[in-house]
């Protein structure tokens, strides 16, 4: 596998083909950031289809000893997507497939319910918390490399992904209290 | 179900994604109409030239325009010599 470096420097020379392979080994993560802090299916691959289409165009502009190529895409996405979310003010709810090793249709229910008040929770929450959150849970991204792309510090991102945290868990506090 | 096994099975699909098909053909189409838009700008003298020579109507204007900036340099060049 060839090297992003060695890619962006093609494409950088003239072979616009070598783009493809970038686009192909990161159009699912980018992908599902958009969907997760948009929360919308239908408008996810638009957005991704402009962020790659600017990350093209700006490719002169990125600097490796400042950042990865994936720390410098992800930031693009982000920034597409709280435009994008900022534009569509009413947040739609995921429809989440039911897990199948529930055996009751009680538990089915309960569960859906959990689901749709952590939808919830995560739609409303501040923008900084939920990217922060989001790229950390969802993307499995190291803290580092969020920082990066959040532009703050360590510190403040853990906290930042804590307090998104307490606020589902005391989400799911309150319905496991109301069922009881 | 215990709170984390909620979350963790909140959490599963949000971590998977299904991609359309053609999208990476999409993102390279825009890229390459990009591209070509790029290269072949819309005052384009070899552009200009290929319009001319496929419409008979701008080849007689252009020497059209031609004889009669000949005419003019002509008209010109006389009037200088004259007054010298």
């Amino acid at each position: 596998m060839i090297d992003e470096i060695s890619i962006i420097r093609l494409v950088l020379e003239g072979d616009i083909d070598s783009f493809r392979s970038l686009v192909q080994r990161y159009e699912k993560p980018v992908i599902r950031m958009i969907r997760n802090i948009i929360n919308d299916h239908h408008v996810c691959e638009d957005i991704a289809q402009d962020v790659f289409f600017t990350a093209y165009r700006k490719l002169e502009s990125y600097d490796p000893a400042r950042s990865s190529f994936s720390t410098w895409l992800f930031t693009i996405a982000r920034s597409k997507s709280i435009n994008a979310a900022k534009k569509k003010r009413t947040p739609s709810i995921t429809n989440l497939p039911e897990n199948p090793d529930l055996s009751t249709p009680g538990d089915t229910l309960a569960q859906k319910e959990f689901f749709d008040r952590l939808d919830k929770v995560l739609a409303t929450l501040p923008t900084k918390l939920k990217t922060a959150f989001i790229l950390a849970e969802f993307e499995k991204l190291p803290y580092e490399q969020i920082a990066q792309i959040e532009g703050a510090r360590t510190g403040t991102i853990k906290s930042r992904i804590n307090r998104a945290k307490n606020k589902l868990r005391s989400a799911l506090k309150g319905l496991e209290e109301n069922r009881i | 179900m215990k709170r984390q096994e909620v979350y963790n099975a909140w959490k599963e699909p949000k971590s998977k994604i299904e991609v359309g098909e053609n999208f990476t053909q999409q993102v390279m189409n825009q890229i390459c109409l990009y591209e070509q838009t790029k290269k072949h700008p819309l005052l384009n003298m070899q552009r200009f030239m290929d319009l001319v020579y496929a419409h008979p109507l701008a080849k007689a204007g252009i020497v059209t325009a031609g004889i009669i900036a000949g005419f003019i340099r002509m008209t010109l060049t006389v009037c200088v010599f004259l007054r010298t």
